[in-house]
């Protein structure tokens, strides 16, 4: 009975709505990419043009040839996943306790976790600077992952919180009854009923991460430079090679849409926490 | 100290340490620069002040402007990106069958680096070579592709500098609130349906107030977010024409990095803090936990 | 974590240690790594010292080297640095008078050498040059039936522009509605609206004596030349119309655009356009180019040179001021990079007639035109810039306000700025 009522006109009108949505999102992408494939005299045409007059694969080939971009895309993505199993790892159980075990110094830090993500990011960079200066770690992978790491953790703490919040107290009461210790329920029973949100939290930590220009900029040189600062450089004073950058857009894009694909297969629906109540 | 503080404790620990080594000193620092006169690059040559930074940041009319701007800025990108983000999450739950090809279709901003996302806003809605107008022309809305210049009219450039901002982060609401959505329990949703409520009905009272928390940090992190961006903007129109699209935090950023001005800025700084942390915790205790106001 | 850290911190220092050979590092833009690649790979080969380029987007030299500054240690021995960042750094930056020999000083533009000095001291060495120059599309200005409309028209013959009024007629006469809507869609040049340089050169070939300020720090950005040059720089968008009409969404980027997409029939941009026209641009072979225009003072530019500058904290001084040397000395080793640029007379003039370098002719004399200076060397040019002087050509350029009262402003605004 509920499979034919999924057909209903209902269905036919949330699918529509849904396509419309997100194809209008993806327009400026699938623009993005007919740029990366103009020939080097169109990308900017007067009038423009949506699709190209003819298909060119110069710009990639131009991004390719440079010895830049797959170094800067492998330290991108170290600093991307260690900054994201790292952020994860401190904000998960802070978040946790935050929410289920609520006192004064959890709202504090809640709070505080907040003013973190307030501060202009540009009075920042230059103490953070410093302080790996003196760590000795400027220019190095771990040195880039602690700077995103401070950053991703306000974030990721405040997500985690959000989703912590739905989860009722009774679920870490029961397994505690069947003899689990306080850790042990949040390793077996609240973190696999979490897998959804802590999948959205990784994302956008990752996210974070990929994108991150300033602190790449400052903490790095020739070693790990990421891949934003690489692609900046088609922007020089004499002239922006928009064909190339949109060209190595497109390639930056790439790692991360199979990253959301593999994390957004975990956020599926259906979690029932009456179960545990009944 | 009883077991459960402990076990809080070492909870809470590892981010303690890593925001209390990487965070606290930079925002001290930051509160301190504020009471000095000193330049960004001789950081060790500095004369204090007292208020005068926060005195001649709280009178300057370009201080003042810049900060009308970045709430007209904020609330418009909100208001969208928020509007679309929430449908959308409320559309791909409905979605017979998994939405995942959709997600991450809609994720897709996300993955075009900043810098080249900026530049893109600015190509689509320059004149001559933008495609926005001819797309608006396509579909009748305007007759003619110079009819609107979103980056040079004074009177709309702070809101069209924001379509780029509202493009890039609709999806964050999105995939949270679909996160959001998916853990809330299927079985309250189903003894509504039973009790007779329909989908308003249950969406009211069953689904909104079990948002709550999810709403109240959506709406945190991405205000704080819209109030914190120029980057974006820097790209579009370098704060033009005529600083109309300045806002308050590239205003920051000019005074502390283009023109050294570290005191000033850190004031400036230390200031929208002051004022995004009432904000936050107006948002903390409103939406994320009322019954505790 | 700790354990992790200075773990990290230990591998750091094995990977540091066994680079006994000397090695210099030097933060450049993406274009200077370009122009100094082949001169340090020449360095080597004869002194057997390493150089590493640190390449970082425009900005970041700025960034960077500030951050480096601030923290009181540098890991760069020399820096190329934009000129309107001269002052700022001038004095964090060693002395290089010693490098600047006769023979040195005999080659460089005035307005280079001018520029390398701050309070007293050369804190850098010019890398290479540019200006604006004019260009122009050789194919119509050659084409006879345009010359005679346009003798017909002005009763003077087309050639290019050297004048302003000749500029504003020629603007004018190219502007056209070629597809019949009533709009025109080929202009006859281009007004920038996001940068004030243009404007500046301007001023100078009205024969300010300085750009915004004069030699002693006065303000004298309202003065009669200043003017002048305002009233220029708007007439073609606010009088002629021959030019597009968003002018303030126009920069480099889209003026440069506009002409390779065949456009606009002239421009005046900075000399290296000519030798990355891309080759399959519509104007490919059709660009002609020509000194800058002059006023009554003649020709002049607000010169774009890069200068290499050695930090005060550079570990290796001595190598890196050999480097600079050296550079300067090989000048001409850049120009066969894409960019093509250079900074000495010797080392434009051993290109000159060489075919693909016509702009070397037309770049050389703008640059040493006695009116051509760099912008005033002083430490809050960029806050100068974007808050009175950018702003105050953007009020103009609404052709609503009257030019002298926006100066008399920005005059106020630059005089609170310098208090």
């Amino acid at each position: 009975m509920r499979r034919a009522r999924r057909f209903n006109i209902n269905g036919i009108l949330v699918n529509a709505a849904a396509l419309v949505l997100v194809l209008s999102y993806a327009l400026p992408y699938v623009y993005l990419l007919m740029t990366s494939i103009k020939p080097a005299a169109d990308v900017q045409q007067i009038p423009p043009s949506f699709l190209p007059a003819v298909v060119s694969l110069d710009n990639f080939r131009e991004v390719l040839q440079s010895s830049a971009l797959p170094k800067a895309f492998a330290s991108s993505l170290a600093v991307a996943v260690l900054t994201t199993v790292l952020s994860l790892a401190v904000a998960v159980p802070a978040a946790y306790v935050a929410t289920q075990y609520r006192r004064r110094i959890t709202t504090l830090f809640l709070l505080f976790a907040l003013v973190t993500r307030m501060v202009p990011s540009v009075s920042l960079g230059v103490p953070l600077f410093q302080l790996l200066k003196s760590l000795g770690l400027l220019d190095t992978i771990p040195g880039l992952v602690l700077a995103h790491t401070s950053a991703a953790v306000p974030l990721a703490l405040l997500l985690m919180s959000a989703f912590f919040e739905g989860v009722p107290k009774e679920l870490e009461e029961a397994a505690r009854m069947d003899g689990c210790t306080r850790f042990q329920a949040f390793r077996k029973i609240i973190l696999p009923v979490m897998i959804g949100g802590i999948a959205v939290t990784a994302l956008f930590t990752f996210i974070t991460s990929w994108n991150e220009f300033l602190y790449a900029l400052l903490l790095t040189s020739e070693a790990t430079k990421t891949a934003p600062i690489v692609i900046a450089e088609y922007n020089s004073v004499y002239g922006l090679a928009w064909g190339a950058m949109t060209a190595a857009a497109v390639l930056y894009s790439l790692p991360v849409i199979v990253v959301t694909l593999a994390l957004q297969r975990q956020i599926v629906g259906g979690l029932t926490f009456g179960a545990v109540k009944g | 100290m009883s077991g459960e503080d402990r076990f809080v404790l070492c909870m809470l620990a590892p981010a303690l340490a890593i925001l209390g080594l990487l965070v606290a000193y930079p925002v001290g620092l930051l509160v301190f620069d504020s009471f000095f006169k000193v330049d960004t690059i001789t950081p060790h040559i500095r004369e204090w002040v007292g208020l005068k930074n926060y005195i001649d940041a709280l009178t300057s009319k370009r201080v003042a402007e810049s900060a009308l701007r970045t709430i007209q800025y904020s609330v418009f990108a909100l208001f969208f990106e928020f509007t679309f983000g929430f449908c959308a999450a409320l559309l791909f739950s409905a979605l017979p069958g998994r939405s995942r090809w959709h997600r991450t279709v809609f994720t897709l901003p996300l993955m075009v680096p900043p810098i080249v996302a900026g530049l893109l806003w600015r190509f689509l809605l320059v004149g001559n070579i933008g495609i926005f107008n001819y797309g608006l022309v396509y579909l009748g809305i305007i007759t003619d592709p110079d009819a609107i210049a979103w980056l040079s009219d004074e009177d709309i450039v702070i809101y069209s500098v924001s379509f780029a901002d509202i493009w890039l982060t609709t999806s964050f609401v999105a995939l949270v609130s679909y996160a959001g959505l998916t853990n809330i329990p299927k079985d309250l949703l189903e003894a509504a349906r039973i009790d007779g409520a329909n989908a308003l009905k249950r969406f009211w009272h069953v689904t909104l107030p079990l948002m709550r928390p999810v709403i109240a940090v959506i709406v945190i992190v991405r205000a704080v977010d819209a109030a914190k961006t120029f980057d974006l903007i820097w790209i579009q129109t370098q704060g033009g024409p005529n600083h109309a699209s300045e806002v308050f935090s590239m205003n920051i950023y000019q005074r502390m990095v283009r023109f050294g001005d570290l005191g000033e800025a850190s004031a400036s700084g230390t200031l929208f803090l002051i004022v995004m942390m009432l904000l936050a915790a107006a948002a903390y205790w409103k939406i994320w936990r009322p019954a505790h106001a | 974590m700790k354990n992790f850290l200075s773990a990290s911190a230990l591998a750091l220092i094995f990977v540091a240690a066994p680079a006994n050979a000397e090695t210099i590092n030097i933060l450049v833009e993406g274009g200077g790594e370009m122009l100094q690649k082949a001169v340090a790979e020449k360095f080597t080969a004869e002194t057997g010292v390493e150089v590493k380029f640190t390449v970082v987007p425009y900005q970041g030299v700025f960034d960077k080297f500030s951050a480096e500054i601030a923290s009181g240690s540098s890991a760069f021995d020399v820096v190329t640095i934009d000129v309107v960042w001269n002052a700022k750094f001038a004095g964090h930056v060693e002395d290089l008078s010693r490098l600047f020999t006769d023979a040195v000083r005999k080659d460089l533009p005035p307005a280079l050498l001018a520029d390398a000095q701050v309070g007293g001291k050369m804190i850098g060495m010019p890398a290479w040059a540019n200006a604006e120059i004019v260009f122009y599309r050789k194919d119509l200005f050659s084409k006879p039936a345009e010359q005679k409309a346009f003798q017909e028209k002005y009763g003077y013959p087309l050639a290019p522009p050297k004048t302003w009024q000749q500029w504003r007629d020629m603007a004018k006469f190219f502007t056209r509605d070629t597809d019949g809507d009533g709009k025109p869609d080929f202009w006859g040049t281009d007004t920038i609206g996001t940068f004030s340089e243009e404007w500046m050169a301007h001023v100078l070939q009205a024969g300010s004596p300085g750009v915004i300020l004069d030699k002693d720090g006065k303000v004298i950005i309202d003065n009669e030349a200043h003017k002048k040059a305002l009233e220029f720089y708007i007439a073609p968008h606010c009088t002629d119309h021959s030019v597009p009409a968003n002018v303030n969404e126009i920069g480099w980027g889209e003026a440069q655009n506009l002409f390779y997409q065949g456009k606009t029939a002239m421009m005046k941009f900075w000399a290296h356009a000519y030798k990355m026209t891309p080759a399959d641009s519509k104007v490919s072979g059709k660009v002609g180019v020509a000194p800058m225009l002059a006023g009554d003072a003649g020709s002049a530019a607000i010169p774009g040179p890069w200068y290499n500058v050695v930090p005060s904290t550079s570990q290796h001084k001595e190598a890196a001021k050999k480097f600079i040397a050296f550079a300067i000395a090989n000048n001409a080793l850049g120009i066969e990079a894409p960019l093509g640029l250079a900074a000495t007379n010797s080392a434009y003039r051993s290109y000159s007639g060489k075919p693909g370098y016509e702009h070397f002719t037309p770049l050389l004399e703008t640059l040493s035109a006695p009116a051509t200076q760099g912008r005033p060397m002083n430490e809050k040019y960029q806050e100068i810039v974007d808050e009175a002087v950018l702003p105050a050509v953007q009020q103009a350029l609404t052709c609503k306000a009257d030019v002298g009262k926006v100066l008399a402003d920005a005059k106020e605004t630059i005089e609170d700025i310098l208090d």
